[in-house]
């Protein structure tokens, strides 16, 4: 019952983030829909992704707070009570199928492999692979924001 | 099989998001629904299925939803400085152009 509960809880976090006017509160309703999924997750066995889906949301939400102060221009109109109560109805009916066809584990996760064997085992090339793109984008990055300061430095001179 | 059901779910949220919201933000949003959905099917299979090496992989899915993230993110803030608007919908509009009166 616990995992349908999260699982309704995943939907209406969803419907929330997408439907309410203000986008601070999207956020908000995002790292909320972030939360509960890593909840599902720890509750099925995979702690690791929980962990993971835990930390890259946090940073993603984190992200988007910041953006979205200075993206966000203001809503004409400010998000109602009412308007939550219809977005929660709304998120509560998407969700009646995950209580229908119940989502709870079907058999218990007794894991053949060891995590770290599957990660470094099977999947080492792809860990480094992984690795050589983060460190490209994070020198693209790097080399792209050298530019745009010296050609700033350049134009205070002159 | 229960959790695809779920996921359909949020896929639908979010494709819905990308077809019907105008706030850059909101896209945003959308995506990371999508994202979230896919990893939710992968995760639960392999849970569900007692395979480690589906979580291993899924922990490279996360680096990569990460990268994709950060890049539409830059983008964002690009396309809202560039036009100056947040509005999906305006960005790519030819800006007014100056009209001249001909006199007859």
């Amino acid at each position: 019952m616990l995992l349908e509960l999260v699982s309704a809880g995943v939907v209406i976090s969803a419907c929330l983030a997408i439907f309410l006017d203000e986008a601070v509160y999207s956020v908000a309703a995002l790292a909320g829909a972030f939360m509960l999924t890593s909840l599902l997750y720890a509750l099925n066995g995979a702690i690791y992704v929980a962990v993971f889906q835990f930390a890259v949301g946090v940073g993603t939400v984190a992200v988007l707070f910041l953006s979205g102060e200075t993206l966000s221009e203001k809503p004409l109109t400010k998000t109602q009570p009412k308007q939550l109560v219809v977005l929660g109805v709304l998120g509560a009916l998407l969700s009646l199928p995950a209580f229908f066809f119940s989502v709870s584990k079907q058999n218990g996760a007794t894991y053949s492999v060891p995590f770290g064997e599957a990660l470094w085992g099977y999947r080492a090339l792809d860990v480094v692979l992984q690795g050589l793109v983060v460190m490209t984008v994070a020198l693209g990055i790097a080399i792209v924001l050298y530019r745009k300061k010296k050609i700033v430095k350049r134009s205070v001179k002159q | 099989m229960d959790f695809v059901i779920l996921s359909i779910v949020l896929l639908g949220l979010g494709v819905y998001g990308l077809l019907t919201q105008r706030h850059l933000l909101k896209v945003f949003i959308s995506i990371e629904l999508v994202a979230t959905a896919a990893t939710l099917n992968f995760v639960m299979l392999a849970s569900s299925l007692s395979r480690e090496v589906g979580e291993a992989f899924l922990i490279l899915a996360f680096s990569t939803d990460t990268c994709v993230s950060a890049v539409i993110l830059a983008l964002l803030v690009i396309a809202s400085r560039k036009y100056g608007t947040t509005d999906i919908s305006k960005i790519g509009e030819p800006e007014e152009e100056e009209t001249f009166e001909v006199d007859a």
